[in-house]
């Protein structure tokens, strides 16, 4: 990060500071690899906060000094908006469905209207909260700030020749002995690389594969930039320490510079650097689905993630010149998927998983918490006899399609299901040479709107939003 | 670990039905039980359990010997006393013996009734100091399982207590949600324990204004002391009332006792938060008149009492709520000690 970069910020981090004194502003942000559950997450928390939902543990809400909440306009007029209606028609409509994925960046802003009850400056207060929903994979772009072109390749193919990635990686690695990085630049032949480079990441995002840490992200959420020259560069072999300028080498490390420059540089400065919060949704069980390797790709990327947390707790100073994330949540989303009784098993696995970084991040001051928790609960719980044995079940209906044992479902009828348990002890899973778990989750539809009798919309059902809004914003809202 | 069970899936066909299942209707077919979202898995509501009363025995086993022996030895007396007051009665005229035996057996009953009584509100002074112990546990641990039923317990501790009951439903409400054990104490604390916190706190103010007010009128320093001492009871009582402990006479004299011996562990640590407003009040009220200090100071006593009924009192640490402090309960004698409002 260059000087120019952080003097910007250190701006940017005054004027906010000497705003906010007189009116407090939060940016939360809200991230999670791709199928985690953040559309829903962050429609799900607007839902709640400006029905007043049951949030028994968010306790200004609780203890009813939470006046009103509403939407505000956007103060970053180069961000798109989140859509927050179109998602919330989306579960709730006619033919209600899970919304449409980030694809990329967008920004709410909430105002809450409180009486704070902190002694001596008690009373009527505003708190402005500015969710920014952003995909995580362009998180796992900023370790690759610190690379040159040259570590990135190699790095990038040594893992793509070994286990997991292997064999999805034939053609990709075949495209790329083809290519000569010493010959002259040529376009045709960058494009065919970068193709199959982009197929090899997103197969690697399969759902019977579930790898998680495959920088760089764009190639997977290209956004506008789609076909443009900075997402239009893959690794080489053989290369040379001083390259042709002319050479199909200097054409990728020129646009693999200008991904840096252009794309990630910018996120990280203009965005990512004024968070106070944030919340990582992570999609463990569809990890453990796939397996113990997804379960150890899916580690290595949080500790990805944790790196680019500039995390420590906002001291005067530091509120001055650099912001820092204060506090991080990292929520197992889906926990409606599994029982209850399941859920602190859950909790422990994702404990381990963001162990090494979190202890990290403790240390610098942040603080940090586990939970599993569902936005939107979109199942109930029940126990089915089956001879002797009770098992513990949830009961939903599967989306349409879904298919488990020799059932394939319709969208409409109702199923219980048992997905297996958990390992007692978190760390058997990441054992090498674990052994898989016999688990299977079905995907579910969105639960069917409940109505007030004057008609308006009834909070969704959810587990543990409310503890953690209060650990994200309880504070701020004393 | 528990044996290996299989993912499994079960059609339901009715809404939420019971039954009918596309599974191979063998004889083992599954069966799905509607948990109609309530799935307490602990035995609900366990009936308080008191635990052994831990005594600390001074005596020797020779005074034990002769108190106990001489117990006995009186017992048996007045027990002979009635048995041949009966007996003349009968000897002089018969009606009157019946009458006499009829007394009798309504004083035995009555004593046997006082007797439960007290016992039960010894055993539900020591359940107050179980759950609180265990709600502790349950915080610390994050125990869902526990929390549940340590509130279970509380919530048939405060069953009596018609006032509680909205307080009480929307606990249960809080219990059939998926909600961790410190999520649960914590609401427990706001929901069950803060509207009494409110009560208590208000009869505290009332007992130490009353205090005050006498303290300063009254002619005769003895007339203080028995006003203080007489305030101080009807205020211990008070606030176990308020708890839900109801403690019989027995059991106010070991709430007492539990009372002194807080006080005399917090007293210290009491005056150093409290020393600066005790001697600013003080030195203000003093200034005007020598008895208006005593006063204040007594009525500062009396809050004191209260504060650490309420430490002994209420069933639940304080976790959620911040603990009440001198200023919170005294504060108006404080900086208002005419007491007009």
């Amino acid at each position: 990060m260059s000087a120019l970069d952080d003097f910007s910020l250190a701006l940017k981090s005054f004027a906010g500071f000497t705003s906010g004194l007189i009116n407090p502003t939060v940016r939360l942000g809200v991230t999670g690899l791709s199928r985690s559950g953040k559309t829903v997450f962050i429609t799900a928390l607007i839902h709640a906060l400006m029905t007043q939902g049951k949030l028994p543990l968010f306790t200004a809400l609780s203890e009813g000094r939470i006046r009103k909440v509403s939407l505000a306009a956007q103060p970053d007029d180069t961000v798109p908006r989140f859509p927050y209606e179109d998602h919330l028609a989306a579960l709730t409509g006619e033919n209600r469905h899970w919304p449409e994925s980030t694809k990329r960046i967008s920004e709410l802003r909430l105002v809450i209207e409180y009486e704070s009850n902190v002694a001596w400056l008690g009373g009527p207060s505003t708190l402005t909260i500015d969710i920014v929903d952003y995909p995580g994979e362009w998180l796992l772009d900023l370790p690759l700030l610190d690379k040159t072109y040259a570590e990135w390749s190699r790095e990038t193919l040594a893992l793509a020749k070994v286990k997991p990635r292997a064999p999805l990686a034939t053609d990709f690695l075949a495209a790329v002995s083809a290519a000569n990085a010493s010959l002259s630049a040529d376009e045709m032949q960058a494009r065919t690389v970068a193709e199959s480079f982009t197929l090899f990441l997103r197969s690697c995002r399969d759902e019977s594969v579930s790898l998680s840490s495959l920088p760089p992200g764009r190639f997977l959420l290209p956004g506008d930039l789609e076909g443009s020259p900075a997402l239009t560069f893959a690794p080489l072999d053989s290369l040379s320490d001083i390259p042709d300028p002319t050479s199909l080498q200097a054409m990728m490390e020129r646009r693999f510079e200008a991904y840096k420059s252009h794309i990630v540089r910018p996120f990280f400065r203009d965005h990512f650097a004024r968070l106070d919060c944030q919340i990582v949704l992570i999609d463990a069980l569809s990890a453990l689905n796939a397996g113990p390797s997804a379960v150890a790709d899916l580690e290595n990327a949080l500790g990805d993630v944790l790196k680019a947390f500039r995390t420590g707790r906002n001291s005067v100073l530091a509120k001055l010149f650099a912001p820092r994330i204060d506090r991080v949540l990292f929520a197992a989303t889906k926990a409606d998927h599994l029982h209850h009784s399941n859920h602190d098993k859950l909790e422990a696995i994702v404990r381990t998983l963001v162990d090494r970084a979190a202890s990290r991040a403790e240390g610098t001051g942040a603080k940090i918490d586990v939970a599993a928790i569902a936005a939107i609960r979109a199942t109930r719980e029940v126990s089915a006899k089956q001879g002797k044995n009770t098992v513990p079940c949830i009961a939903g209906i599967p989306l349409a399609g879904e298919t488990m044992g020799n059932e394939k479902f319709d969208g409409l009828a109702e199923a219980a299901v048992f997905p297996g348990d958990l390992p007692d002890n978190p760390i058997t899973i990441l054992e090498a040479g674990a052994k898989p778990l016999d688990l299977r989750f079905l995907r579910f539809r969105p639960p069917i709107s409940e109505y007030h009798a004057d008609g308006r919309l009834k909070a969704f059902p959810h587990i543990r939003l409310d503890r953690s809004l209060e650990f994200l914003l309880g504070d701020r809202l004393k | 670990m528990t044996e290996h069970r299989k993912p499994a899936v079960f059609r339901l066909d009715p809404p939420s039905g019971s039954a009918a299942l596309s599974k191979s209707k063998s004889r083992n077919a599954p069966v799905v039980i509607d948990d109609a979202d309530d799935f307490t898995n602990v035995e609900p509501s366990l009936p308080i359990e008191a635990p052994s009363l831990k005594k600390t025995n001074h005596f020797s086993i020779w005074t034990k010997l002769f108190w106990s022996s001489l117990t006995g030895l009186i017992s048996m007396a007045i027990g002979l006393w009635f048995w041949r007051l009966t007996e003349d009665l009968f000897r002089t005229n018969n009606a009157a013996g019946w009458i006499g035996l009829a007394l009798l057996s309504l004083a035995l009953i009555a004593l046997l009734v006082l007797v439960i009584r007290e016992v039960r509100s010894l055993f539900r002074l020591s359940a107050v100091t179980a759950i609180r112990q265990d709600a502790e546990a349950a915080f610390e641990g994050d125990h869902g399982d526990k929390a549940k039923d340590v509130i279970q317990r509380l919530l048939q501790f405060q069953s009596s207590d018609p006032q509680t009951a909205s307080q009480r439903n929307a606990m249960q409400g809080y219990m059939a949600e998926i909600i961790d054990g410190r999520g649960l104490i914590m609401l427990a604390d706001r929901t069950l324990m803060q509207p009494r916190d409110e009560l208590a706190k208000a009869a505290i103010a009332a007992a130490a204004k009353r205090v005050s007010i006498v303290t300063a009128i009254s002619p005769r320093a003895l007339v203080d002391i028995l006003f203080v001492a007489a305030q101080s009871v009807m205020l211990t009582r008070r606030i176990a009332e308020i708890y839900g402990t109801r403690p019989g006479n027995l059991g106010f004299l070991r709430l007492a006792r539990k009372i002194l011996g807080h006080l005399a562990i917090t007293g210290g640590v009491a005056i150093t938060d409290s020393v600066l407003s005790q001697i600013v009040g003080h030195g203000m009220a003093a200034r005007l008149s020598a008895k208006l200090g005593e006063g204040v100071l007594n009525g500062l006593l009396t809050a004191r009492v209260g504060l650490a009924c309420i430490a002994v009192c209420r069933p639940l640490p304080f976790l959620a709520i911040e603990e009440p402090k001198l200023q919170d309960v005294a504060g108006e004698i404080l900086s208002n000690p005419f007491g007009k409002s």
